[in-house]
Order: structure tokens, then sequence, then C-alpha cells
């Protein structure tokens, strides 16, 4: 056990981690050279800019947008995102793991934040999935990706919560640890195949959709040529 | 915004369709708009393979390829949308309408559903699919309401535009919309209401004497005048059904003195092609930018009509030129500006009863015109109301990318699409309804009389001709006797 702890810690930590950033890079690469060759393909190249800007901050920053639609369900979801984001990168024990490494400084989170986030995160992780189920639209939508995502992604959660915050048995803590840590590596290993590579392409989203409707110019006489329709009447 | 949803008895209304069974059986295709007979076989392989040679040639891949990543399933959307507001048919969701095209492409054309088709034996396109499409892409305005309130930035209207045109690639498109545009760009008249020029001038005529009669002005409408400021394109169908809004127009060009034409070569702005098929957006845009510099004009001016001011504007610098095009506004831009100079004055005390404006998705979408109309009624109707919600967020007529053009589905449009708006006219309580937007206008009418709303819908100019105040100057002295009362000429 202690050995299988080590190699998940150490070697396979390293190569999930690196697995996802080179992920989650090249989608983020291919997405941003889509858009560029998009752009340069426009006849118009009269894009907004600003105004996309300031519609992928309002995104990301999503405070005006909760109370439009679904109210319950976006502060649920933002909180959750919060506590996704903010435990792994903050918690002490994290930090240390690597900090011991680098030596670099970094901000860690209290004990009483790590443990109030955790809970927050498993919460309305929890909530959310309740809501999808009982929601008739959003389950009528949903795959089996979106029930599947925020089961995994709490899995770290809940596991790292027992092993901190409840006193378990060296064993328990030991196993407990581990699946901590698989599971992590899965998530990072997943992530840029899946949904979650929104992670990175979200602030992209607005520019997509602002350049999505600037199309190159003779397409028609292309697309009929492709086609074999040349001359043909309308 | 909520409403009550509709009754088993009204969407059975909505949805009959006129079609003749037996054209539905040869075609195999069950739509309530009517389609021109086309090959029927081999349906799934040939909407491929338009779907590939678009791709090929456009800029939707990247698009796709986002959205297909993004997707969150949260069904905000849902919420936005009046068409699933209305009819609270799950497959009116939005995000489930666009899944139908977004399955296809990640089937299709990425190597990982490639991949995971091949392993599963999924047998990918069918019939059937594309039956679902026909369908549900017509049934969606493309109104554009509920991208903005998706956090994974999905555009349905896209979406629908693209999903519409690959099928019209297959012969899958409204007839409507099909003849009026074959009629545009090779009937004998060119345009697609087929005015012929002598009636045109005719009409133009008949109009010049009424206002020279009402007003006692010389009014015209100039024909054919090089080097004009602005070569003017109304919805051709205006000619035919919005005598007021025109000569509002006209007598605001004759206020200010400013240099306009109408040229007979081509006078439509209408643009079906933004709604079924990029090739047709792309050659109707073409002959706008003939026209324009046949008559050495210097800008281009749509009437009050959303699509055709949408797709002039955006449309002509990507197939005319890029930024050397010609520029495009709307009649409405030139109004407020003229207005705001001072050189345009309205009277306050003619148009006393309710007034209400309604936002064409088109320009009010992405916040191109919203304020400049609502400034100049505030100005001169005593009596203006808001509608909420409106502006970029505002509420589809319900007879929008297209629809309205499409006569067989009215009852749809007007129980269905247009419901919302319904609500939110008959709430305001107005007396006229403004909607500067042809189609808008055709919608709201028809609307307003299945709904028994007493409303009377109107253009922005209509109400502008009732209180324009001309200069002395402009007034004649004596009317002469052939255009008097039009009795000594005949
Ligand atoms: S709001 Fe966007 S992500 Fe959410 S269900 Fe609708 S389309 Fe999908
Ligand atoms: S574009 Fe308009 S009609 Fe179409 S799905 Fe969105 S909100 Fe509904």
């Amino acid at each position: 056990m202690e050995h299988l702890l080590e190699f998940a810690r150490g070697p396979l930590f390293r190569l999930s981690f690196a697995l996802m950033v080179l992920g989650l890079l090249r989608i983020l690469a291919l997405d941003l050279f889509e858009l560029y060759r998009a752009y340069r393909q426009a006849g118009d190249k009269t894009v907004p800019w600003g105004k996309t800007t300031l519609k992928a901050l309002e995104w990301l920053v999503p405070i005006r947008k909760v109370f439009v639609n679904r109210p319950v369900y976006s502060v649920f979801s933002i909180l959750f995102h919060i506590g996704l984001l903010l435990v792994p990168i903050f918690l002490y024990a994290h930090v240390k793991l690597w900090q011991d490494d680098l030596g670099l400084p970094w901000l860690t989170l209290s004990y009483k934040w790590a443990y109030g986030l955790t809970l927050l995160t498993i919460i309305t992780g929890l909530a959310l999935i309740v809501g999808r189920i009982a929601n008739r639209t959003s389950s009528f939508l949903s795959r089996k990706q979106d029930y599947l995502w925020p089961i995994a992604l709490l899995i770290p959660f809940v596991t790292g919560f027992i092993c901190a915050h409840l006193g378990v048995g060296p064993k328990a803590y030991q196993a407990l640890m581990l699946i901590h840590i698989l599971a992590g590596e899965l998530i990072f290993v997943l992530m840029p195949f899946t949904k979650i590579a929104h992670c990175v392409l979200m602030p992209l989203s607005q520019y997509v959709a602002a350049v999505a409707w600037k199309f190159p110019p003779d397409t028609d006489d292309k697309v009929c040529t492709t086609l074999n329709k040349k001359g043909e009447p309308v | 915004m909520r409403t009550k949803r509709i009754t088993p008895e009204e969407r059975e209304r909505a949805f009959k369709s006129l079609r003749k069974p037996d054209v539905e059986e040869k075609q195999r295709l069950h739509v309530r708009y009517h389609v021109e007979d086309f090959d029927v076989n081999d349906r799934p392989r040939r909407f491929l393979e338009a779907f590939a040679a678009i791709l090929k040639h456009s800029n939707y891949r990247m698009a796709l390829e986002h959205f297909i990543r993004m997707s969150a399933k949260c069904s905000r959307c849902a919420v936005s949308c009046q068409v699933y507001q209305a009819t609270g048919d799950l497959k009116d969701i939005p995000c489930y309408r666009s899944e139908l095209l977004l399955s296809v492409y990640r089937r299709h054309f990425t190597y990982g559903g490639m991949l995971k088709g091949r392993l599963l034996g999924d047998p990918g396109l069918t019939d059937e699919k594309i039956q679902e499409m026909a369908e549900s892409f017509w049934n969606c305005t493309a109104c554009r309401r509920c991208s903005i309130d998706c956090p994974s930035g999905i555009d349905h209207g896209l979406i629908t535009h693209l999903g519409r045109y690959i099928l019209s690639e297959i012969g899958i498109a409204p007839r409507a919309l099909v003849v009026s545009t074959r009629e545009q760009l090779e009937g004998a008249t060119g345009n697609t209401s087929a005015i012929p020029v002598p009636a045109l001038t005719d009409t133009l005529e008949f109009l010049e004497e009424d206002m020279l009669e009402e007003k006692q002005v010389e009014i015209k409408f100039p024909i054919d005048v090089e080097g004009s400021e602005y070569v003017f394109f109304p919805a051709v169908s205006d000619f035919l059904m919005e005598a007021e809004t025109l000569m509002g127009i006209a007598a605001v060009f004759t206020a200010t003195g400013d240099s306009w034409t109408t040229g007979t070569g081509y006078f439509d702005g209408i643009n079906y092609g933004l709604f079924y098929s990029d090739r047709m957006l792309e050659r109707i845009v073409k002959k706008i930018d003939a026209e324009t510099r046949r008559l050495k004009g210097k800008k281009v001016l749509i009437g009050e009509c959303g699509h055709a001011s949408r797709s002039a504007k955006y449309f002509l610098p990507t197939y005319c030129g890029g930024k050397d095009a010609y520029p495009v506004i709307n009649i409405m831009e030139y109004t407020y500006e003229v207005f705001k100079n001072g050189r345009l004055k309205l009277d306050p005390n003619i148009v006393t009863e309710k007034v209400a404006y309604h936002d064409p998705c088109n320009i009010a979408r992405q916040g191109w015109i919203i304020d400049k109309p609502r400034e100049i009624l505030k100005a001169f109707c005593k009596n203006y109301v808001e509608m909420t919600p409106s502006g970029s967020n505002n509420i589809c007529c319900g007879g929008g990318g297209g629809t309205v053009s499409i006569d067989e589905i009215r009852p749809y449009r007007t129980t269905i699409g247009g419901k919302l708006k319904a609500d939110q006219i008959r709430r305001s309580g107005c007396h006229y309804l403004v909607a500067p937007c042809a189609n808008c206008k055709k919608q709201l009418r028809e609307l307003v009389e299945d709904q028994k709303i007493p409303v009377e819908v109107v253009g922005l100019h209509d109400l502008i001709y009732k209180a324009i105040i001309f200069d002395d100057s402009l007034k004649v002295k004596k009317i002469p006797a052939e255009a008097g009362t039009g009795e000594e000429g005949k």
C-alpha cells in the first residue's frame, strides 16, 4: 500500500498532470488557431472586440447573469465552481507537496476555510446532481457524462474531507488517500477530452460566437463547384 | 418571462398541416410548410455531402468544434425561448434542437465520433433524423434570444441557420422562400414581390399625388438619380403594403433636402438567403452592390426592415469588398441623425394615443439599433409606453427567421411563435404598436388579429408622416389641377 501510494503520489501524479496540461493546451491552441483562421478568411473583419470581451468577462464573473434564468441552479453552480477551483489549488496539504520541490511561495487556505469550502463544494455538487434529475428540462437534455462528471469530481473532495477532518484509522486513511489521488488523476487525464475542457475554452466562447457570423467571401461558387451544382437554377 | 402553455386544442390547430397526404408520401417528409419536389433518394448521403462541402468552404467548423466541447446541458436556454415557453415540448428546448445538428457533426466529422460510430455499429445519420431537423429548424424563429443566456456561448440561431442551409442543398426548404428568391435572382421582375418597374413607378407617382394633397408639399420619390447620397432598398413588399411608411420616409427626405434615390435596376432589400441559404444570401447581397454601383450612389439605405438591414450591413462587407464595401445604414439611423440635428420637426400634439415600440430581432439583438427610434418616439408621442423585456433582450414577434413569409404556417406563428409577444402587447395596452420591420409588421398584424388584440401595427415613419412639420417655404401655393382631387387629370 505504501508503495502504491508513493507511486500514485509521485510518477503517476506527474504523468497525469502533464497529460492534463498538454491536453488542455492542445485544445486551447486548436480553438485559438481555428478562431484566427476563421477571422483571417472572413470577408468582413469588423468584429466588436471590446463588446465581445465585456460579454466574455460577464460570463467569467457571472454575477449579472445569475438571476436572469434558473437562479437557484445558477447560484449552486457558481458556488460549486468556486470550490472546485479554490480547494485543489490552495489547499495547504496540496501546496506543501510541490512547494517542497519548487520552493515557490503560494497562498494557502486556512483550516477553517478549507473545511468550509470543501463542504460547500460537496453540498452544492450533490444539489446539482439532484437538481439535474429533478428538473424536467435539464434531465431531458442530460447525457451520461452530465451525471458522471459531478460524481467523479466529488470523489476526491469526499475522500479528502474524510481523511483531513474525520478521524479514521490508518488503514482506512491510506485506502481513502489512494482513491483520492487516483480519482484526481483520472480527472486530470479525462479533462481535455470531455466537457470539462470548458475550463480553458470558456473564455473564448463569446469570440467564437462573434466570429462565427463572419463568413468567407465567394463561397457560393466554391460550394457549387464542390457539389457539382454550377449553373443550376435556384 | 413565462407564459401559459398552449392548450391541446391550440396545439392541434397550430400543428395542422395543409400538405396533401399524397405529397407527404411522395416526398417522405412530414413538415408543415410546402416543399417543392426534390430527389428523395439517398437523403442521408446527400445531406452529408452538402454538409462536408459547406464545412470546407466556410467558417462553421470553428463554431461547431467549440460548441460540441462546451455544451453544459443546463437548460437555461429553455427559459429564454418563446417557442418552448409556449409549447412546453421538450423537443423545443434550444439546446435539444442544436444537438440535432451537433450530433451529426460529432458522428461524421470528428475522428472520435467516427471511431465510436464504427466501434458501436452506429449507422449515423438516418432519414428520420433529417425529418426531425426539417421540422425543428423551421419551428425556431432564429431570433437568438436563447444565446444571450447560454453560459456555453452556444448560438442556436447560427445552428438553425446552418441546419437550414444544409437542408436546402438537398432540396428541403420552404417553397414560399425558394419561389420568391427565384423570382428575385432569375425572374423577369428581379424582386421577391414580382413588381414590374412600370408598376413601381406608377405606385410612387400615385403616392406623390396623395402626399401633395394631404400635406400641400411636393414630396418626391426620386428614381434613378445618379450620384445620390443614398440608394434606397426597402423590403419590396412595402411598395404594396406599407405606403404610409414609404411616404414618411419620402417626407423626411423632403424636409431635409438630402439626396436619395430608388433604382429601377434593383429595388428590393429582402434577402431570404439569410433564412435558408448562404449561397442565396451572397447572390442577393451582390445585387444591392451592383445597383448602388450603377447609380454611383454613396451609401446603401435600407428601409424599415430588420433582416434586410442585417443582411446588407453585415454581409455587404463580407461578399462585396470588406472595408471598401458601401456603408449601409438603416433609415431609422438617418432619421435619428437629422432629428437630433434639428433638421426634422415633429408636432407633439398629433399622436396622442398610447404608443409602444417592438424591437425587431435582427437589428436589436446585437445591440445595433435600440435607443434611436425610442428617442424619436418619446420626443413627439405624449403617451409612450415600454414593453419589457426589450432592446437586445426583446421577445421575437414570432415570425422571425423567414417563417412569416410561409403563409401555410400562420396558425403556428400566431398560437406558438408569437404567444409571448401577444401577452406582452396585451399588457402594454398600447394603441399603436411601432414595428419598424416588414416581417414583424406582417406577423404582428396577423398575431393581433388571431389573438384579438385591439392594436394598430405601424411603422416608425407612419407616425412621423402624421406629425411631420414642413418649412413654410416647401408648401405649394396652389395645387396643380391634375394632382388636386385627382378627378380632372383622369
Ligand atoms: S443554455 Fe447553453 S449549455 Fe445550457 S442547455 Fe442551453 S444551449 Fe445547452
Ligand atoms: S433562436 Fe429564438 S426561437 Fe430559436 S431556439 Fe433560440 S429563442 Fe427559441
